[in-house]
């Protein structure tokens, strides 16, 4: 382990004094398939940080400021554990809210600790004309057709995932057999994560797709539909949310959930982004006349849509602090008071208790069951 | 016009821009109202009506707002997105209105929004207000017109009048904060008037040269885009060669400033800091121990560096005498 002195100005300080470079970014879900392959345009190794576990979260959290949010403090554990295994180059995406800064903080805490490496800091998180700049930086030799050819297979990937996902998660609570459609994605992510071609991920997806639709399930008419809104991270990183939907479908929930990276794409660009956003506050009205920020506006309209298309209850989640979502709150209880919708808000920090969250959903889901008994009654 | 009386709640962006505000509502014929300075009632009473996690500072701003009820016509509440092309303010700023008005509904709001990344420009937008006021529109556009000039000028005086502390001979404090904690009844003030008891001079963030501060700001951090935060940080680089120590005075849990002041304290590593962390429970015996050690230390090196120099100054003075 070198040492380097305190962090210099500049995107990157010394990129391309190393002969090969080994290139790593923080997990989120399984995502790691789509960076993997935008990550091989830096003609760089690519390096999946080790899986989350706990240690993840209190290595970030003892080098993190105290009260910074949570995504922060798993970022930089999964720098930390990548560092150890020898990468050398780490990418941080840029975006909105506070996460635009997190990588100048990051980059200054990991130089603190004596680590040797380079950091890159993205400018955007979906527009591929910044990628394409940004990239081109560490690695000159790379094209504009090769780059954009990568990006329509991560994109190809990141849509087969989200897709796939959103099949499980509405119906996994339901399969006769425990485990069958685990057990399909795993075979699947083993094949999208070799594949380099949009039509073969194409194909991989649309199987799967079907091989899903085959498993037996037992879907009551009755059951319960829940929707999960709230703050990126936490929705996208299941270890993070103690893989809350999973324990949802235990408890015979279908699961909706609505943030995830396609939806990302779909909306971003100004205009497209303007547009999502008026769609959003007109399903909030009268409950948000303005936008507030991030995910907040789209926790409330969602809600609002929900609760009008029949949907049993809602979950919020969070992570502690997080000013957007505190901002929609505040619209989100009014509206779940004068509807009496029922609306459970779960905020997480770096305290693990997970058993606090098992008492808390069987809570929510025996009062879902019981409305909905009384209602039909 | 009929004449209606507004309630500004002493709180949030009030303190940064009070002569605006009332100057600006004045000139149109309206008359003010302030809800009183921040104390515990009304704290309490903002904390009561706020989500759990919001920050202290928008806690007591609702509580201000409710204090009002019964007073005024309408409650200036206005929303501040973007200052500038590149640039945030702090979210809760965004959601100002909307919280208010989902925690105290039956509240009549009146509201402008600065949003420069959309288009929507402080002098545009509060002379609509005007307009929805009532004025005709060259009496909204002189009425603006003339509270930002007086703004501007009680913002010119405050640096030049802050610039002037500089020549003490006594110690130097930058306290570095936001506006809204470091000038409340409550939360800031109480610090800064002990500070200032201290025998020591005591300079605050909010009265560097803002202009000026928004540029030296990049020396520190090139990717911050919180407006006011890096006016904090600019007049950290502006005033860093010039004062003993700097205090920051953060609430819990002000999401930019954490970020913020681990990045300030990364970087600036031989300049003397203390972060006071102030919330809901405060209590001011523990505070004061903290601050009176800070400025015992601050007080301390002054003195060995200026006992140094003397001796510098003496054995130059010896080295010249024995020359000739």
């Amino acid at each position: 382990m070198a040492t380097q002195g305190s962090a210099g100005h500049g995107r990157s300080s010394r990129l391309g004094a190393r002969e090969r470079n080994i290139v790593s970014t923080p997990h989120m879900g399984d995502y790691w398939i789509p960076i993997k392959t935008l990550g091989e345009l830096l003609n760089c190794e690519v390096m999946v940080p080790p899986p989350m576990t706990r240690r993840t979260l209190e290595l970030g959290t003892k080098h993190s400021p105290e009260f910074v949010c949570l995504p922060f403090k798993y970022n930089l554990g999964n720098y930390l554990e990548s560092l150890e295994k020898g990468a050398t180059l780490l990418v941080q995406a840029g975006g909105g809210c506070r996460f635009g800064y997190y990588g100048e903080v990051q980059e200054a805490i990991l130089r603190d600790l004596g680590y040797d490496f380079d950091f890159l800091r993205l400018s955007g998180n979906t527009n591929i004309r910044e990628f394409y700049r940004d990239f081109k930086a560490v690695n000159p030799s790379l094209t504009w057709r090769k780059a954009a050819a990568a990006f329509r297979v991560a994109i190809a990937q990141t849509r087969a995932l989200d897709e796939i996902d959103d099949f499980i998660r509405k119906r996994v609570g339901f399969q006769a057999e425990d485990g069958a459609m685990e057990a399909i994605k795993k075979r699947f992510m083993r094949e999208i994560d070799a594949l380099r071609d949009v039509k073969a991920v194409r194909a991989v997806h649309a199987r799967t797709l079907e091989e899903l639709a085959a498993v037996p399930v037992n879907m009551p008419e009755d059951r319960l539909r829940v929707g999960v809104v709230g703050e990126l991270y936490v929705l996208m990183e299941p270890f993070s949310n103690y893989f809350v939907e999973k324990q949802l479908a235990k408890r015979g929930c279908e699961v909706h959930r609505f943030v995830t990276v396609s939806q990302m794409f779909d909306h971003s660009g100004r205009k497209r982004h303007q547009r999502h956003i008026r769609e959003m506050l007109d399903y909030a009205a009268p409950y948000l006349k303005y936008h507030v920020g991030a995910d907040g506006t789209e926790s409330v309209g969602m809600t609002h849509k929900l609760m009008k298309d029949g949907f049993d209850g809602v979950l919020h989640i969070k992570p502690f602090g997080c000013m957007p979502e505190v901002n929609a709150m505040s619209a989100l209880q009014r509206l779940s008071r004068e509807n009496t919708f029922p609306v459970l808000f779960i905020s997480y920090d770096s305290q693990w208790s997970e058993t606090g969250l098992q008492t808390r959903l069987d809570a929510f889901c025996d009062m879902l069951t019981m409305r909905k008994k009384r209602a039909s009654a | 016009m009929p004449q209606q009386t507004i309630g500004i709640p002493r709180s949030l962006l009030y303190h940064k821009y009070r002569v605006l505000w009332t100057e600006f509502l004045h000139a149109l014929g309206h008359k003010t109202v302030l809800s009183p300075p921040s104390n515990r009632a009304i704290l309490d009473k903002g904390i009561a009506l706020a989500v759990d996690e919001t920050c202290v500072p928008l806690k007591s701003y609702l509580g201000h707002v409710a204090s009002l009820s019964g007073m005024a016509d309408a409650v200036l509440v206005p929303r501040v997105v973007s200052l500038a092309k590149d640039e945030d303010a702090c979210v809760k700023f965004m959601a100002a209105y909307d919280i208010v008005s989902n925690s105290l509904p039956g509240t009549r709001l009146v509201e402008y929004n600065v949003d420069v990344k959309n288009g929507f420009y402080e002098s545009r937008e509060m002379q609509k207000l005007a307009r929805r006021l009532g004025a005709s529109r060259l009496h909204a556009f002189r009425a603006y017109r003339h509270a930002r000039r007086l703004q501007n000028e009680w913002e010119r005086a405050k640096s030049v009048q802050q610039d002037a502390l500089l020549d003490s001979d006594r110690s130097k404090i930058l306290v570095v904060g936001h506006t809204y904690n470091l000038y409340d009844e409550l939360l800031g003030k109480p610090i800064v008037d002990f500070l200032d008891k201290q025998g020591v001079e005591v300079l605050s963030s909010e009265y560097v040269d803002k202009p000026t501060a928004r540029k030296l700001a990049s020396n520190l951090s090139e990717d911050l885009y919180w407006t006011y935060n890096k006016e904090m940080l600019g007049a950290v680089e502006y005033y860093r060669d010039k004062v003993d120590g700097v205090i920051f005075l953060v609430t819990f849990p002000c999401g930019p400033d954490s970020l913020v002041c681990e990045l300030c304290q990364r970087k600036l590593k031989d300049l003397p800091m203390a972060t006071l962390i102030l919330d809901e429970h405060q209590g001011e015996a523990g505070m004061h121990t903290r601050l009176e050690s800070f400025v015992d230390i601050i007080k301390m090196k002054r003195a060995a560096k200026e006992r140094e120099s003397g001796a510098d100054m003496r054995a130059e003075a010896a080295a010249v005498g024995s020359v000739s």
